[in-house]
């Protein structure tokens, strides 16, 4: 079980994110589309930055603690996971508290729209 | 200290892409800054995790060597950057489809 080491944040991540979405009834499938657009922004950006620094040894990874799929040869596949599982948490906790606080709604109310 | 610089210069790009080129301006609205201190504790939790088991590891040359929770002080710049580019380019998209529909 070492190898899920790393996955195990995946997983706690997602597992919060899972009881926010339903316990704030955020209805997040509807806001997929929007969700991947953002989430390409980011993709691009951290793994960009990423990839850089491992192969420059900035960082690097325990092999006994990851699952061992390697993207490009390089990224281990949670640190892709992590950059779409952090930002979908983030998107959901800032949803979560404009639903709770009722600041920053925008006048036209366009949390409908979408 | 390479990362220290990079990150730095994540947050300086997060900053500029808020307040100057997606124009969300998430920083200067309470509901940003509420969302980044309740992310915050789940961030140093996940670090702390990642880095006190050895799961991810720093060449000492790349970093200044200041630790909270386990993980490199630069991680707080890191993460900082990456939820207000997040919630900031959430907001742009958003406000760019419902112009669109409108």
């Amino acid at each position: 079980m070492e190898n899920l080491h790393y996955a195990y944040v995946l997983i706690f991540v997602a597992i919060c994110a899972i009881g926010v979405n339903f316990g704030f009834k955020l209805k997040f499938s509807k806001k997929l589309k929007l969700f991947l657009l953002t989430d390409s922004l980011i993709l691009v950006t951290y793994l960009t930055w990423d990839f850089w620094a491992v192969s420059k040894g900035s960082w690097f990874f325990d092999s006994n603690q990851i699952l061992g799929i390697l993207l490009f040869g390089k990224l281990p596949i949670e640190e892709v996971l992590f950059f779409i599982i952090v930002p979908l948490m983030t998107v959901l906790t800032y949803l979560a508290l404009v639903k709770l606080t009722g600041w920053g709604r925008t006048k036209e109310g366009s949390d409908d729209l979408l | 200290m390479i990362y220290s610089d990079i990150a730095l210069n994540a947050v300086f790009l997060a900053v500029v892409l808020d307040l100057f080129l997606l124009k969300s301006q998430m920083m200067t609205r309470g509901i940003f800054w509420l969302t980044y201190f309740l992310i915050l504790p789940f961030q140093l939790l996940t670090n702390w995790w990642l880095t006190s088991n050895e799961i991810v590891m720093y060449s000492l040359s790349d970093i200044t060597g200041q630790r909270l929770a386990g993980a490199p002080i630069e991680d707080l710049l890191f993460g900082f950057s990456m939820i207000l580019l997040t919630i900031s380019a959430w907001e742009f998209f958003k406000k760019r489809s419902s112009s669109k529909k409108n």
